[in-house]
């Protein structure tokens, strides 16, 4: 398995019934970029995402994670899904992190940091345990993991679940509004954590408001609208000089 | 006497005229069950003392609580089972375990004990085997349905039927984004049922699961009506030949109140610590500490 930590989606559709939600998209993400996806609340930007990690399965178009089809194996007149074992394969390649933090309320924060190696890697609880205390320490939550997630903030909960993540040494992260559900003093805290990743040159799919961090870090942004990728190039042209109408608009709004 | 300045007086709610009469009236009601109660020599006091610890009525109590943990504990896993066939995305599988819960919910539990006690009258005869092998036993009904049998039988498949529910309910209450979570990290099913999914139910199933203990061991005095021995039936049999039906009625209340009070000491404990650990964002580690990993 190669886990190059490439993305590419060529005409990507999905449908919920007769909604469409993904009319034809177009992504690349080189090794080791950060792509940022904008756009108005349902233009579609979170349901691509959600393909790109099998949280949602697509209808048609062509989708290659990591240098392999995902989801799916190539064959002669179809696309034929993968057995789930596979499928679980290929997402522990993925790291995802979700608007509402998604941690286990049942386990502590060092032991959702661990669930990932432990329970899917099979690496020894030790080896395991000095992993998360070390990704804790990265994420500015050294000394936190006996804490259960009701016992932290929101953006501590969300340090924790990019810890996770990284946890299971992806090659790619997927993050889905990370700071949306946090209270705004608490955001900084976590593009932080996520400006650093982006230094460490992890191949970054990031979902966000934060225009701000957009024309920082990413090294892409698509702008979406309608299920249409609207428009799509560096982020710093992107959002100083947008092209289309629609950019203009929707950057003039949130700006 | 030194004048209070008004910052410094307290601030009192005046008892009113209804904080004495509701004290009236309970103490009034109260007194007049208990003068009666004591008074009343029908009610045949000592009788009740003299049959309280009697062989009879100590065995039918060994009998209902041996009845109670047996079809609790059956129809637990049975109504594990049917609660998974009921999620379950194949329509036949959870069409199926929908039709066993409308049927065992949607009629009496005292008509179905009595339908298995007869059972008989319909398969007089049914052999019990291993499918394609030689290996088989013809079972006589009538031998095989004792009061007993239909008894643990009746209550087990009524009982499934309502912890079936508990149970849907319980996974009902977990979070889509705890499946999704677990799913990105690349956890098998089972994985994530194991570790992240079950252990996020227990809140919901196991307060739920103590009031149905409760609530079982109530119910299996129903089983009098099919001549099993257990506490009522043997406090019917006392009084049907010494005619002392209320002293007798009042010494199986007793016990049935002894057990449930015993029984609902660990069901609020189990309640509260399950309400703590989810509602409040509280210190306490969440009951299922244990190394889940």
């Amino acid at each position: 398995m190669k886990a190059d930590g490439t993305i590419v989606a060529r005409q990507l559709c999905k449908s919920f019934g007769h909604h469409e939600v993904l009319r034809g998209i177009d992504l690349t993400v080189k090794a080791g970029e950060i792509s940022c996806i904008i756009g108005p609340s349902g233009s579609g930007k979170s349901t691509l995402l959600r393909c790109v990690n099998g949280l949602e399965t697509i209808d048609r178009g062509v989708l290659r994670v990591n240098g392999e089809d995902f989801g799916y194996v190539e064959k002669e007149r179809a696309y034929h899904a993968l057995r789930p074992q596979r499928l679980a394969e290929q997402r522990s390649h993925i790291g995802m992190v979700f608007q509402q933090f998604n941690l286990f309320p049942n386990m502590t924060a060092e032991d959702n940091v661990m669930s990932g190696p432990v329970l899917v890697k099979k690496i020894s609880r030790k080896v395991a345990k000095e992993q998360a205390q070390r990704l804790l320490a990265q994420v500015g939550l050294a000394g936190c993991g006996h804490k259960y997630p009701a016992q932290l903030s929101g953006g501590q909960q969300q340090r924790v679940a990019i810890a996770r993540a990284l946890a299971m040494e992806p090659s790619i992260m997927l993050f889905d509004e990370p700071t949306s559900a946090l209270d705004p003093e608490l955001v900084g805290e976590v593009l932080a954590v996520m400006r650093d990743l982006a230094h460490h040159g992890m191949t970054m799919l990031v979902v966000t408001h934060e225009m701000g961090f957009a024309r920082d870090v990413a090294d892409e942004v698509l702008f979406m609208d309608g299920g249409v990728a609207v428009e799509r190039g560096d982020a710093r042209e992107v959002l100083a000089n947008p092209r289309e109408k629609r950019t203009q608009e929707f950057l003039e709004r949130v700006l | 006497m030194s004048e209070l300045l008004p910052e410094q007086k307290k601030r009192i709610t005046p008892k009113r005229p209804r904080d004495y009469v509701s004290w009236a009236v309970a103490i009034a009601i109260v007194g007049g069950l208990v003068t009666t109660t004591v008074t009343n020599e029908n009610y045949q006091w000592p009788v009740v003392f003299s049959y309280f610890t009697t062989e009879a009525i100590l065995d039918g109590l060994v009998l209902t609580l041996v009845l109670t943990v047996a079809s609790m504990v059956l129809g637990t896993l049975l109504g594990l089972l049917l609660a998974v066939m009921r999620m379950s995305h194949q329509a036949p599988i959870s069409g199926l375990a929908r039709l066993y819960i409308t049927f065992f919910r949607g009629t009496p539990v005292l008509v179905q004990l009595i339908f298995w006690f007869n059972i008989a009258a319909l398969y007089p005869n049914i052999t019990i085997g291993i499918p394609f092998t030689d290996i088989s036993t013809p079972v006589d009904m009538n031998a095989l349905m004792t009061p007993l049998t239909a008894a643990i039988v009746g209550l087990t498949l009524n009982q499934a039927a309502y912890m079936a529910e508990i149970i849907r309910g319980g996974f009902a209450s977990v979070n889509r984004g705890q499946y999704e979570a677990a799913d990105s990290l690349g956890m098998s099913g089972f994985t994530r049922l194991r570790h992240v999914i079950i252990p996020q139910t227990m809140p919901a199933i196991i307060p739920a699961t103590g009031n149905q203990v409760i609530g079982m061991l109530k119910e299996t005095s129903l089983v009098s009506v099919l001549g099993v021995a257990e506490l009522l039936n043997s406090a019917q049999s006392i009084y049907a030949r010494t005619y002392q039906t209320i002293p007798l009625l009042i010494v199986a209340s007793l016990w049935y109140l002894i057990m449930t009070m015993a029984l609902s000491v660990p069901q609020s404990m189990i309640e509260r610590r399950f309400s703590r650990s989810t509602r409040r964002p509280a210190p306490v580690a969440v009951a299922t500490k244990e190394s889940l990993l």
